[in-house]
């Protein structure tokens, strides 16, 4: 039987036109014998990485790469690399074509074919005229000898007629003919999709998309039996012919860093070494111990043998740059730990504080490329991303792409749309099955949208949209991971426009650039960055104490007490619910307690169940205990309790046998397997391996369980280590400068959990002084003054105020400078803001100090005229009228409007009394309340959040004047009170008090909505999943 | 629009006017009552009584007048975010609350039934409750979307008192389903604002008016948000605190135009409104002088009607598409004949020449007494009707004449047996064409054949495919059938429960007769006749 070589397949890379992953692809050509599969997305290369693994996986004879274009005439081609030359020239037409058009599509013209595509076979793919323009015989004439004419037979009626055609047209133009197959999908099951994905793509229902659907399923990988029925054995035997002319596989690559980063006379190894022991005695300045020295050498020994000097080069020189900037920033990943990147300046951990974690980091082993992500203040991570656009060009430096998947709600969405369905039915079904993990659909769901589930259309529905789910559906940019190379990147891969003007984007993902060794640097933004800069800036103004991260004082007792009473407001982190509920239980003393408190209020360590085993350990209540020697080795440091995801990993190669480079691979198929599954294999290695070795079953489950906890949300121990730093360093500053912390907190809003109403709250309870937002005291951000006993004073900056621009705001700090205000018609006329801004001043109070209550400035404001260019000042005299002075209660609202805080009485101190009437208990009487007790509670709703991990049960907080209350509401009681829960702004609740050590919770049973008592009162909310 | 037969202000549903005057039962809700504030002239002062009616859950009620045991509701964009707008009680009751984004008030109620708002249907039924309403009146004012004004001064002694009058519009309102709010009030913008704030009373003094209005909030005034905005932060939130602003600064601040809106509302200027009017069509009655049942003089008068009609619709620039001749009888019912063109017109010639075709097949009972001609309310004229088109395109030309052939034709097999082909792009050959009525939409010639030369496709294709008999495993049909090509597979239309999955063959019999045969690909793989080549 003769083989064959499908030259011509498009994968759902081709988005909304193939309906196969590239995987697909390659796993049932593999199966049906074919000689060679060529993945020719169109103008697209992003799905030929994964195609190229599973090749390798399922022993593909031969992966072709290539692509599909149909030029601007109309002429449609597909070219496939044949060296390695070849593929780069076919990068940059791909990289052409995208770049010259609009993100996602492209545009190529007969020009950008003038060099003919050198290294690459084509074949022209004909259309039903046959005919060709006379720039089309022109391009056809640049691919002289490589060019054939592509035979796709696809059942449609006049395949006879069309052969012969054919025929007579290879032999006029002295073009060979070859069988292909137009392949859009790896089987016929895929029709419905394929059918789908079209009328998707045409943005209408499949009833109307008449003639754009194909008329039958014949793009499929055929057997070969079925071939040799419908091709003449000669284009077969073309098919492999061509593909015996093509030797290029991806492992051809070879990445190249970027050579300027070493001066001449240098090599990187010797260079890197300089480097490191510049850093070194600034990190040291008395003198270097013998430990770290040992250290430093074992590292550099390491990264030498693993060819690893230039990434840290890299990543050195672009911290270098943000630190000549002053740009705070810091590193995290598998090798961001280490004594190099310390003296680099990469990190900020002193290697000191973790005496034992570099080791683990950075293995020869396990073979993991290096792996640092860096951290840059978010507002100025831009200034990063410019210079490395600067230093290496657009053409060697591109963030690499996210692709953008099918998830259930756009799945359900689109193919509902298809299927004709109302956007009203689709949104019930989208809503009623928003749990939905893709497997199992409740028929109770389906009936409670309104929708009958026997009914055909939503049996199709289903059906359809579990097929599309996972499916690519555009590219995306990854947030900050950028790829730079020695020479071109188009070169080396795609590039195309990214959304954001000015930026562009690779055609491969991540895991990709990690499939074929290449190497990123993830720029990413941080706003706690932002905040704890914002901190040392203002208190190096306020008493000349410069700070650094580093230089913040380790492991102050002080600021552990402040951790363990879970008074941590605004930090980084730590600072959610559940942490604060956590920080008392766990009471952190030492950094490394950081480290694991931020790696464990997790959904992996909770779906895995490891936290209250890790709490009874460290409190004693229960033995620590270890299956094995090797266990304790990996688990000591956490009492025996897997919280880190490399625990995992290395307890799969301790433990399970597993080599480490199938760890690696598990650990990829963990971030996966909510995609596409396929986690069974190493369910079944892992309990086996373990099994053999002797370890319980039960144990090996649950290690296997927190793997599955770890899929999506998995934290390895490097990444919090680092995030540890910025929790105790904002720990610190919280303990002992709040005033500055939280007026860096307000600066850098929006950021964190928590509002700046609750922010001033939690710093006045903390006994400082706030002040009001006024033109005559603040700038545009809020700042520090000085008490009459010195003490800090947090002034509100204008910035607070709703409806001013930064600009007017910066203005009138500018021109006070000259001398306060004196009136409001001066005010005009020196900043010169118009009567909108000066509205909202109004509106905010910050004019009280020139124009008197609110009542009076806004009726002032409104009657001011804005200056002319011929008449500068028009005070003209008027009759002002007698306006009530705002009661306390006015004051209130008006501020919550205006700033969304309030410097007067909490809103429920004015409520008090009817609320005694109520017998309301205050937040901060709670304590004195024995547990268990039956006890009412009420206050305003600052945030409601139900995440995924806890069933159903929404927790609740709310506010009153003596501090916060938190709610627990189950789903039943959620459920029958809904309305309540949904719209009450004030909420009173009857519940049950929960008092463990010092953690109060309110048991909610009944809910009572009291918003009317607050009138207009609108108090920011903030809901989270 | 409006329903055609509106009864007149006379007939039955309107309360019988009192047959007596009785002045004195009317004492307690004087309707005339000199008010010496407003006399400054010293000429008679017209004292206008304004009832406004409030329909603040039109949104809900154009759509459904039984919503109360329903979760219902009407949502609307705002912002491009699909809103509710309003909610019926059980809506409420479940939580519901306007201004609830569509996916949130799903998330609380899925069984919540939907609708998005329809302006058009509200203008509608707030046109017809204006209709309705001028029993009462013959001065109705619409204010859109949801505000009727009737000025009540003239009626009040025909209904027997105001507070009568006012039960009377009340009660017809929620007999038809509407809840509403009513006030009166001397001028028309403090009976609105009156109604807005929900006070339900009744001021006939203008004397009363600044007292009453000052009590009201600043948010039945219906002006921008920004403004009362504005006022609410300098501590202003009725109308009374606006009363006291100096005139020069709430002008300089807030506009003229609504300082007078306060002088209008207080009665200080005159506030002068248009009343809406039930909007015109054609209805023109011949009564016969004797019994006719002649058809050429019966003719004639129509002729006459038509005549009328052309004028009617000349002097406004109108043309009619369809109109409806009615026969009255002494002994029978009416025979009614309605006839309706291709396009809209007017001329006198051309409805009769229509007329003449069918009415001579048109079995009249018994003679004629009278003849009605009504026709729909007009359409603009449409310049295509125009004699001078033939000076023009040819096309056209043609396209009129077969508009016309297409008339004659159908008055006389009825239009519905006439029908044009169009083509429809699909890939199943049986849903590849469809029957068009021609009254709705003239034959697009040109576009029939273009779709068609993709692929080949018999000219004859029989309505159901017929089974073919198989003899040595060849089909057969008037002798073994050849296949000369194919196959062209078609699979699709999975997505109705119409899909198909056929190898569709050209096969020739020895006689030469071309077929179009197809193979299921089914398990029974059987063979059918799906059309023939000519």
């Amino acid at each position: 039987m003769a083989g064959f070589a499908e030259l011509h397949a498009l994968s759902n890379f081709t988005f909304l036109r193939g309906a196969s992953h590239p995987e697909e692809l390659v796993e049932t050509a593999a199966k049906l014998g074919y000689e060679a599969l060529a993945i020719t997305d169109e103008c697209s290369l992003s799905g030929i990485v994964r195609a190229h693994v599973t090749a390798k996986d399922c022993g593909l004879k031969k992966l072709i790469i290539g692509s599909e274009f149909r030029l601007d005439s109309g002429l449609k081609l597909v070219a496939l690399a044949q060296s390695r030359a070849g593929y780069a020239a076919l990068c940059g037409v791909i990289t052409r074509g995208r770049r010259a058009a609009e993100k996602g599509s492209y545009k190529l013209t007969a020009d950008d074919f003038a060099d003919g595509l050198p290294g690459c076979l084509l074949l022209w793919i004909p259309g039903r005229q046959l005919t060709l323009l006379p720039e089309d015989v022109w391009i056809l004439e640049r691919f002289h000898k490589r060019l054939w004419i592509a035979v796709e037979l696809l059942a449609d009626g006049l395949q006879r007629q069309r052969l012969e055609r054919l025929r007579v047209l290879g032999d006029t133009l002295e073009l060979p003919l070859v069988a292909s197959g137009d392949v859009h999908m790896h089987c016929r099951e895929r029709r419905a999709i394929q059918d789908t994905v079209t009328a998707i793509r045409e943005g209408v229902t499949l009833d109307q998309a008449g003639f754009a659907l194909y008329p039958n399923g014949e793009r499929y990988l055929r057997s070969l039996a079925t071939l040799q029925t419908v091709y003449a054995a000669d284009l077969l035997h073309e098919s492999r012919a061509i593909a015996s002319r093509i030797d290029f596989s991806l492992d051809e690559i070879r990445y190249e860093y970027p050579h300027e980063l070493v001066p001449d006379g240098e090599t990187p190894t010797s260079y890197l070494r300089y480097l490191t022991e510049i850093g070194m005695r600034r990190r040291w300045p008395e003198g270097v111990s013998e430990k770290v020295l040992a250290l430093v050498e074992h590292e550099l020994k390491l990264i030498r043998e693993l060819e690893y000097e230039f990434f840290f080069l890299t990543v050195h020189d672009i911290v270098a740059f943000a630190r000549s900037q002053h740009i705070l920033c810091q590193g995290r990943g598998s090798a961001a730990n280490s004594a190099v990147c310390f003296c680099l300046g990469i990190t900020e951990v002193d290697p000191a504080r973790m005496a034992t974690l570099v080791e683990r980091f950075i293995s020869k082993e396990r073979n993991e490329p290096p792996d640092i992500d860096v951290d840059f203040e978010h507002e100025r991570r831009e200034e990063v991303i410019q210079y490395i656009y600067k230093k290496y060009g657009r053409e060697r430096a591109a963030l690499a792409a996210t692709v953008v998947t099918y998830r259930p709600r756009s799945a359900l969405r689109d193919v509902g749309k298809a299927l004709s369905l109302s956007g009203l039915q689709i949104d019930k079904l989208a809503r009623s099955m928003q749990w939905w993990d893709g497997k199992e659909v409740d028929d109770s769901r389906v009936i409670e949208a309104g929708l009958d589930p026997q009914s055909p259309v939503i049996r199709r529905l289903l059906y359809l949209v579990r097929q599309l789910m996972g499916f690519p559906r555009h590219l995306s940019q990854h947030v900050g991971g950028f790829v730079i190379s020695n020479g071109p990147l188009s070169d080396l891969v795609p590039v195309e426009n990214a959304t954001m003007k000015d930026r562009t984007v690779i055609q491969w993902e991540k895991n990709d650039l990690q499939d074929l060794g290449l190497l990123k640097v993830d720029v990413l933004g941080l706003g706690m960055l932002t905040a704890i800069r914002r901190s040392f800036d203002l208190i190096k103004d306020f008493d000349g104490r410069d700070f650094t991260l580093a230089s913040v004082p380790a492991e102050d007792p002080q600021t552990y007490d402040m951790i363990c009473d879970g008074d941590t407001m605004g930090v980084f982190q730590i600072e959610s619910r559940a942490q604060m509920a956590m920080l008392p239980r766990l009471k952190p003393r030492c950094y490394y307690d950081l480290v694991i408190e931020v790696a464990i209020i997790r959904p992996g360590p909770i779906q895995g169940d490891m936290v209250h085993p890790y709490l009874r350990r460290r409190n004693g209540e229960e033995a620590v205990v270890y299956p094995s020697e090797e266990i304790r080795e990996v688990l000591q440091r956490t009492l025996g309790v897997p919280i880190f995801q490399e625990q995992v990993m290395q307890i799969a190669v301790v433990a399970a046998g597993f080599t480490p480079g199938e760890a690696d691979q598990l650990r990829r198929a963990m971030a996966a397997w909510k995609r596409r599954g396929g986690l069974e294999p190493f369910e079944e290695k892992l309990i086996s391996g373990m099994r053999e070795r002797g370890y319980d079953e039960s144990f090996a489950k649950q290690i296997f369980k927190q793997i599955l906890g770890f899929g999506e949300y998995g934290f390895p121990e490097s990444h919090s280590a680092s995030f540890a730093l910025l929790v105790y360093v904002s720990c610190w500053l919280k303990c002992h400068t709040p005033a500055a912390f939280t007026c860096a907190l307000l600066n850098s809003q929006p950021m964190g959990f928590y509002s700046a109403s609750q922010l001033t709250q939690d710093l006045r309870r903390h006994g400082v002084e706030v002040r009001a937002a006024t033109v005559n005291h603040s700038s545009w951000d809020s700042s520090l003054e000085k008490s009459d006993n010195n003490q800090a004073v947090l002034r509100l900056g204008l910035r607070q105020i709703k409806g001013l621009s930064e600009n007017a705001g910066r203005r009138i700090a500018d021109e006070r400078l000259a001398g306060p205000f004196r009136s409001i018609q001066q005010l005009l006329e020196r900043s010169g803001i118009n009567r909108r801004e000066m509205n909202a001043l109004a509106a905010a109070g910050a004019l009280k100090t020139i124009a008197g209550h609110r009542h009076k400035a806004r009726w002032a404001v409104a009657g001011v005229e804005e200056p002319t260019p011929l008449f500068t000042s028009m005070d003209s005299v008027e009759v002002t009228p007698m306006l009530r002075r705002p009661t306390e209660g006015q004051n209130i609202v008006a501020d919550y409007k205006s700033l969304d805080l309030t410097l007067e009485r909490h809103p429920l101190a004015l409520l008090r009394e009817y609320l005694d009437g109520y017998g309301y208990v205050q937040a901060a009487d709670l304590k004195k309340i024995p547990t268990g007790r039956h006890v009412h509670v009420a206050g305003l709703v600052i945030t409601k959040q139900r995440p995924g991990t806890a069933s159903g049960v929404t927790f609740v907080t709310l506010e009153d004047e003596s501090g916060f209350i938190n709610l627990i509401v189950w789903k039943k009681t959620a459920d029958e009170q809904r309305d309540a829960l949904l719209n009450a702004r004030l909420m009173g609740v009857d519940g049950e008090l929960q008092i463990e050590g010092k953690v109060v919770h309110v048991i909610a049973r009944k809910l009572h909505d009291h918003s009317a008592l607050l009138g207009e009162l609108q108090v920011r909310q903030r809901n989270f999943r | 629009m409006l329903p055609a037969n509106k009864p007149p202000a006379t007939a039955g549903g309107s309360p019988t006017p009192p047959v007596k005057g009785q002045q004195s039962l009317s004492l307690e809700l004087p309707v005339v009552k000199t008010a010496p504030a407003t006399i400054a002239s010293g000429a008679t002062p017209v004292t206008r009584l304004w009832l406004c009616i409030h329909l603040p859950a039109l949104p809900l009620e154009a759509l459904h007048r039984d919503s109360g045991d329903i979760a219902r509701a009407v949502f609307d964009d705002q912002d491009g975010i699909p809103k509710v707008l309003l909610a019926s009680d059980a809506a409420i009751a479940a939580g519901i609350r306007p201004g609830f984004s569509v996916n949130a008030a799903l998330a609380l109620l899925p069984a919540l039934e939907l609708e998005q708002r329809d302006s058009q249907c509200e203008r509608r039924t707030l046109l017809s409750l204006a209709g309705w309403a001028e029993q009462f009146t013959s001065f109705v004012v619409i204010e859109v979307p949801d505000i009727l004004l009737l000025e009540l001064a003239g009626s009040v002694r025909l209904f027997d008192g105001l507070q009568k009058l006012r039960q009377a519009v009340s009660r017809g309102l929620g007999e038809q389903g509407f809840s509403a709010s009513l006030a009166i009030a001397p001028t028309p913008l403090a009976a609105t604002w009156l109604t807005k704030a929900g006070r339900r009373i009744c001021i006939q003094d203008a004397a009363n008016l600044t007292s009453a209005l000052s009590a009201l909030p600043l948010t039945c005034l219906d002006w921008p948000l920004p403004v009362c905005e504005s006022l609410y932060g300098m501590g202003i939130s009725r109308v009374g605190d606006c009363l006291r602003l100096p005139r020069q600064g709430f002008a300089k601040r807030f506009g003229v135009s609504r300082l007078l809106q306060l002088d209008r509302a207080l009665g200080r200027l005159p506030d002068p409104r248009d009343s809406y009017r039930t909007p015109e069509y054609f209805v023109a009655d011949h009564e016969l002088d004797e019994e006719l049942s002649n058809s050429d003089l019966i003719l004639n008068v129509c002729q006459l009607l038509l005549q009328k009609l052309e004028h009617f619709l000349l002097t406004r620039q109108l043309a009619v598409q369809r109109i409806q001749f009615s026969f009255f009888h002494l002994q029978h019912p009416a025979t009614s004949l309605p006839l309706g063109c291709v396009q809209a017109d007017r001329a006198v010639d051309h409805w009769l020449d229509l007329l003449r075709i069918h009415f001579e097949r048109l079995p009249l009972p018994a003679a004629a007494i009278a003849i009605r001609l009504r026709a729909d309310q007009g359409q603009p004229m449409s310049a295509a009707t125009d004699v001078l088109q033939f000076t023009k395109k040819d096309r056209q030309r043609r396209n009129l004449s077969i508009a016309h052939l297409i008339e004659r034709l159908g008055a006389r097999i009825g239009i519905e047996s006439v029908h044009g082909v169009s083509t429809v792009a699909e890939h199943r050959p049986h849903y590849a064409w469809r029957p068009e009525l021609m009254l709705d939409r003239l034959p697009q010639c040109e576009a029939l054949s273009a779709d068609f030369a993709k692929v080949r496709r018999p000219l004859w294709l029989l309505s159901k495919a017929q089974p073919l008999a198989v003899r040595d495993g060849k089909p057969f049909y008037q002798g073994v059938l050849v296949l000369e090509d194919g196959p062209e597979r078609l699979e699709t239309g999975w997505w109705d429960e119409d899909g198909i999955a056929r190898d569709y063959f050209v096969a020739a019999n020895p006689k030469g007769a071309r077929f179009w045969i197809y193979r299921n690909r089914s398990k029974d793989r059987d063979w059918y006749l799906h059309g023939m080549f000519g």
